[in-house]
C-alpha cells in the first residue's frame, strides 16, 4: 500500500502536478503553433505556385 | 433550536451551512465568508451565473434564523424538488455536471473568483439540465496559486468518467463508496495500460499518482499564472468532451422494446390502457420504477410536473437522459436505481446522504413489467415487493402483473424452480390488498397480463 500523506492539504497535494501539467500543455501549445506556422508556410507556397501557374 | 442546526450533509465548509426552517431549506453565511460573498455579488459573478441558469438563484433574508454568533447573512435558495446523488446518475449526467463545473470555473476566473471545491454533490438536475447549488463555493482568485479543487474535480468527475470510458463499467456507482471521489491510486490501477497512450490520462492520472503524494511539492514555491490555469481548465474540458459511453456492448435491458416480440402491438395496446388509468393532470411527484428507456415515463411527464424515472440499467438511463436532453427542457429525472439494492443512507453518521427510500416517496408510482423480475429473477417474495411499493407510494399505484404463463416469465424460470410460490393473480391481489385498494383491473388484450390501478389505504 502506498504511503498516503494524510496531513497534506489536498490542494497543496496537487500543486506540483498542476505545475508540470501546465508546463507540458505550454509545450504542446507551442509546438502546435509552430506546426501550424510551418504548415501554413508550405500551403501558402503551394498556393502561390498554383496562382503563378494560372497567370 | 436543537444542538445540530445544520443539514447533516452541510458540515465541511466553515463559510456557512444549509439548515431547514419551517419546511424550507436556507443557507446561512458565516462572518468568515463575508468578504468573499461581497465580492461574489459586487463582481457581478452571481448575476451572470444566475442569468445563464448555471447557479441556483436565491433571495437574501436579513434575519438570523439560527441565532448563531457567526451569522452574517441568510439566503433562501430556490427549492429543489428532488435531490439526487452522483452515484445515481448515468454517464452523460456526470459528464454534463463536470462540464458545468468547468464552465462555472471559467466564468468565475473572469470575475476574479475561483471555485474552492468541485464535488459532484454541488450539482443537481433541474428541467433536464445540471445546475450548481453551492453558493458558498466561490473565493477570491489569487493568480499565483493553482486550482485548490483540482484533485477533487479529478476524483469526483474525471476519474469515474475515464474508468467508464475505458472499461465500460458503471464506474459512477463507485462514488457511493468513495464519497469524496475515486482516489487517483485506485483509478490508476483500474485503467487499462492502453489508456497511458492518451496524454490526458497520463497527465491527470498516472503523473498525478506518481507526484501527487510526493513531499517535494511542499518545497515548491514557483508561482502559477492565470494563463496556466485557463490552459489547465480548457484541457480538462476538451478531455471530458471527448469521453463517450461505449454502448456497443449489450446491457441487460438496452433495446428491450426494440427486440421483444411483444414490441409494437403490445406497447400501443398497453399505452392506451395506461393512458385511460391516468388522470389528465397528476398532482405531486410521480415515479416510474423499472422505466427502461422511458417510454411510459414520457407519457407520465405529459401530465405531471416531475417524473423520477428509475432503472438499474445505466445504459437505458443514459439513452433516456440524452433523448430528454435533446428536447432542451425536460420534467423527467432519469436515475440509475437498483430496487433490490437502492442507495442507502451513507456518509458521516450515516446521515450525510439520504437513502433512496427516504427521498423517493411519491404520490403516483408506475411499476410496469417489473414485479415478475423482482419475484422470479431476484427471488424477492411477492409480499415484500408489495411492502416496498407501499413504502414508496403515498397515493396511487399503476402496476402490471405478468403471470407465470407469460412468455417473459417462462424465460425467467426456464432454468429454475426455486422461486417463491404462489405467484399468481390471487396471491398478487391478496399481498397488494394489504396496503392498497384495487380501483381498476384491466387485462392487456393479446396477453395474460393485467394492469391495475390501486389506491393506498
Amino acid at each position: 500500500m502506498k504511503e498516503v500523506l494524510l496531513y497534506i492539504d489536498p490542494g497543496s497535494g496537487s500543486y506540483l502536478v498542476q505545475m508540470i501539467i501546465a508546463g507540458v500543455l505550454a509545450g504542446v501549445f507551442y509546438f502546435k503553433g509552430l506546426w501550424w506556422k510551418i504548415k501554413n508556410f508550405f500551403v501558402r507556397a503551394k498556393k502561390d505556385d498554383a496562382t503563378n501557374g494560372i497567370k | 433550536m436543537p444542538e445540530q442546526i445544520h443539514h447533516p450533509a452541510s458540515y465541511k465548509d466553515p463559510s456557512g451551512f444549509i439548515f431547514s426552517y419551517n419546511g424550507k431549506y436556507y443557507r446561512q453565511i458565516n462572518l468568515a465568508y463575508k468578504e468573499d460573498y461581497e465580492l461574489f455579488i459586487s463582481s457581478g459573478l452571481y448575476s451572470k451565473l444566475k442569468e445563464e441558469n448555471l447557479l441556483i438563484a436565491h433571495e437574501e433574508i436579513n434575519k438570523n434564523l439560527t441565532g448563531s454568533q457567526n451569522w452574517y447573512s441568510t439566503l433562501l435558495p430556490r427549492q429543489i424538488s428532488f435531490i439526487s446523488y452522483p452515484y445515481e446518475w448515468c454517464f452523460d449526467q456526470l459528464k454534463d455536471a463536470a462540464l458545468l463545473t468547468l464552465k462555472i470555473m471559467k466564468v468565475s476566473i473572469n470575475h476574479g473568483m475561483i471555485l474552492k471545491d468541485a464535488t459532484g454533490f454541488n450539482v443537481q438536475f433541474e428541467a433536464g439540465k445540471p445546475i450548481f447549488i453551492d453558493t458558498l463555493s466561490f473565493e477570491k482568485y489569487d493568480e499565483k496559486k493553482p486550482w485548490i479543487a483540482y484533485r477533487q474535480f479529478c476524483e469526483s468527475f474525471l476519474f469515474p468518467l475515464l474508468i467508464e470510458h475505458y472499461r465500460e463499467i458503471d464506474a459512477q456507482k463507485l462514488l457511493s463508496i468513495f464519497l469524496d471521489g475515486i482516489p487517483v491510486g485506485v483509478t490508476s490501477k483500474l485503467l487499462p495500460g492502453k489508456s497511458k497512450t492518451s496524454l490526458s490520462v497520463w497527465l491527470h492520472v498516472f503523473l498525478q499518482n506518481r507526484v501527487g503524494n510526493s513531499q517535494s511539492q511542499q518545497k515548491n514555491h514557483v508561482a502559477f499564472s492565470k494563463t496556466k490555469l485557463i490552459r489547465l481548465i480548457d484541457h480538462l474540458e476538451s478531455t471530458i468532451r471527448r469521453l463517450t459511453l461505449n454502448s456497443s456492448h449489450k446491457s441487460t435491458w438496452n433495446h428491450y422494446y426494440d427486440e421483444t416480440i411483444l414490441s409494437q402491438n403490445y406497447l400501443s395496446v398497453k399505452e392506451n390502457i395506461f393512458r385511460e388509468l391516468l388522470p389528465t393532470k397528476i398532482e405531486g411527484r410521480v415515479m416510474d420504477l423499472g422505466c427502461n428507456d422511458g417510454y411510459f415515463s414520457k407519457i407520465l411527464a405529459e401530465r405531471s410536473d416531475l417524473v423520477i424515472a428509475a432503472d438499474f440499467d445505466s445504459q437505458c438511463i443514459n439513452r433516456l437522459y440524452l433523448s430528454e436532453k435533446s428536447k432542451g427542457h425536460s420534467n423527467i429525472l432519469p436515475l440509475c436505481i437498483d430496487l433490490t439494492n437502492p442507495p442507502p443512507s451513507t456518509g458521516f453518521r450515516n446521515a450525510e446522504r439520504q437513502s433512496f427510500a427516504t427521498r423517493a416517496q411519491s404520490e403516483w408510482i408506475a411499476a410496469l413489467a417489473l414485479v415478475h423480475h423482482l419475484v422470479l429473477s431476484k427471488n424477492i417474495p411477492l409480499g415484500d415487493v408489495a411492502m416496498q411499493l407501499a413504502d414508496l407510494c403515498s397515493n396511487m399505484l399503476i402496476i402490471e402483473f405478468v403471470p407465470l404463463e407469460d412468455e417473459k416469465s417462462q424465460q425467467l424460470i426456464r432454468l429454475k424452480t426455486n422461486y417463491h410460490k404462489p405467484y399468481d393473480v390471487p396471491a398478487f391481489e391478496s399481498f397488494f390488498g394489504q396496503y392498497f385498494d384495487i380501483v381498476e383491473r384491466k387485462p392487456v388484450p393479446g396477453t395474460e397480463r393485467l394492469l391495475y390501478c390501486m389506491k393506498k389505504k
